[in-house]
């Protein structure tokens, strides 16, 4: 073994080491992961993986993404299981791990596949994922999507209509995962009510997509539970998201996001195989 | 104030509803004996304009030789309208007060805006801009603002941006089938506006979507060739 791979091999063990305490601090930070990051949580992110020092290992930043509805737009649905019409997600992270900067527990093995994914980006020869060739972008990551999602509701079924990709998605409300759902993007999601949050169970997935843009792995026993309710007066529409897979992590991780209740936006044609959209949309470039 | 302000919304949105009885549309479809050419009512080739006639040619000469170059739809582009309704596999309806939507199986979505009229100035999409309004049983859907890169069926008849559809959707048999006829007007690509009618048989209840993904074909092709 030589000098450099024991310095590579101590800085994954550092890594890891960090990413315990980190995991740990945002664990102890916030009893209900619905809690916002602290404004000192988010001065302190990781500007690079796990501040690791190692330029070759730097995270994208977050975007901005969307703001909330301009005064004057129609007031949301006082219903507060009424979801329907248009969202958009505030803020956009590339890792969706537990906290803003921290990856997904992931185990060794693709704690390094991450680290190479990053590498392998930052020297401008990114993995081709499944975006990149027009595919659905997977679960979570097709949550954290910069573009407005349609909402379309029926007592049965909730309809998530994504612009990105014009991907689509089914809740099926009361429904029954079948006996072998395959394996496919997006998975099959049931969905139940709990109270005015609505639950939403997702199994079937493949493992062609990534859980987030850097990198982080998933298997095709991946599952997702996704729990949504209207907060604010329905002005916001929270999500608290949790990634379960026993192959790639080392225990199931959840975060939160919220989604801007937008009824002055219409979601409109995005065709990926034209690869038409490297441009501000509404005012908001979401890619360079 | 602002309450009241909020019941006078909610009061209004309810009002189209509860005014006219419509028919729900809604549920997953698939056509009744699918033709890869649209004829006219009455049987007849689309009255084409002779450079556009020319143009149709070429594509089906380009077809019987194997060669699809000329239709993006081959490169998973959107099959634009209203080739999309015309293919063989299924789609859903969903009938909302804000609109209609259509959601096919290849997950393009085309929505239909109640109580929205068509821009004069569109940018054009390939599934264009949609109205929809309720006449008498009849939900109709208009259209323009459409590319001229699409075909309106999966023959290779053309057009032009000065597309407009009109489409008049009704329930027959009970609700177990839907008749579609669509009138097509575009005077830089035929000689008058014609009309042609698809119909519609509905999927049993409990009928779930396949996840479709078009550009595993192009991967796959790839790999081929």
């Amino acid at each position: 073994m030589n000098v450099k791979t024991n310095i590579r091999l101590g800085a994954a063990l550092a890594s890891v080491a960090l990413l315990a305490v980190a995991a740990a601090a945002f664990a102890q930070g916030s009893q209900s992961p619905a809690q916002a990051p602290t404004a000192d949580q988010l001065k302190n992110r990781p500007r690079t993986l796990n501040n690791s020092g190692d330029p070759t290992l730097a995270l994208t930043g977050p975007l901005r993404g969307a703001t909330e509805a301009p005064a004057g737009s129609a007031p949301p649905n006082p219903d507060p299981k009424n979801f329907e019409g248009v969202w958009w997600l505030k803020g956009y992270e590339y890792l969706l791990g537990p906290g803003p900067g921290v990856q997904a527990p992931l185990k060794p093995k693709y704690q390094r596949l991450l680290e190479q994914r990053i590498r392998d980006k930052n020297a401008g020869k990114p993995e081709a994922d499944a975006s990149t060739q027009c595919f659905p972008h997977g679960l979570p990551r097709l949550t954290e999507s910069p573009y407005p999602i349609e909402i379309v509701q029926t007592p049965k079924r909730m309809t998530i209509l994504h612009e990105v990709a014009h991907n689509v998605r089914r809740f099926y409300i009361g429904g029954k995962h079948p006996k072998n759902p395959g394996h496919t993007f997006l998975g099959h999601s049931v969905a139940h009510w709990e109270g005015d949050t609505l639950v939403v169970d997702t199994v079937g997935l493949n493992d062609r997509t990534f859980i987030d843009d850097e990198g982080d792995a998933h298997s095709d026993q991946e599952r997702i539970v996704e729990r949504y309710r209207k907060i604010d007066g329905g002005k916001n529409l929270e999500m608290v998201i949790t990634v379960i897979d026993p192959v790639t992590l080392e225990h199931p991780y959840s975060y939160y996001r919220i989604y801007h209740w937008r009824p002055d936006i219409r979601r409109t044609e995005y065709v990926c195989e034209e690869n038409n959209r490297n441009a501000p949309v509404n005012g908001v470039t979401v890619a360079q | 104030m602002k309450l009241f302000a909020k019941l006078a919304i909610l009061a209004a949105l309810a009002l189209p509803a509860a005014a006219h009885a419509a028919p729900d549309l809604s549920g997953i479809w698939s056509i009744t004996g699918y033709r890869p050419g649209l004829k006219t009512l009455d049987g007849k080739a689309p009255p084409l304009k002779p450079a556009a006639q020319a143009v149709y040619a070429k594509h089906l000469a380009a077809a019987a030789k194997g060669d699809k170059s000329y239709d993006e739809v081959e490169a998973c582009l959107p099959e634009g309208l209203p080739r999309l309704m015309l293919g063989p596999k299924p789609f859903e309806i969903i009938q909302r007060p804000r609109g209609v939507f259509f959601v096919h199986q290849n997950r393009l979505v085309h929505t239909a805006y109640f109580n929205e009229q068509l821009p004069t100035d569109a940018d054009p999409f390939y599934l264009g801009f949609s109205v929809a309004r309720w006449d008498g049983d009849a939900l109709v859907v208009d259209s323009s603002g459409f590319r001229d890169t699409t075909l309106l069926d999966d023959k290779g008849l053309p057009h032009s941006e000065a597309l407009r559809l009109t489409e008049r959707y009704t329930l027959g048999k009970g609700g177990k089938t839907l008749s579609v006829r669509t009138t097509v007007t575009d005077p830089n690509t035929f000689t008058a506006p014609w009309s042609f009618r698809a119909t519609y048989a509905r999927k049993p209840a409990g009928f779930q979507m396949p996840e479709e993904i078009c550009a595993e074909k192009l991967y796959a092709k790839k790999a081929k060739g």
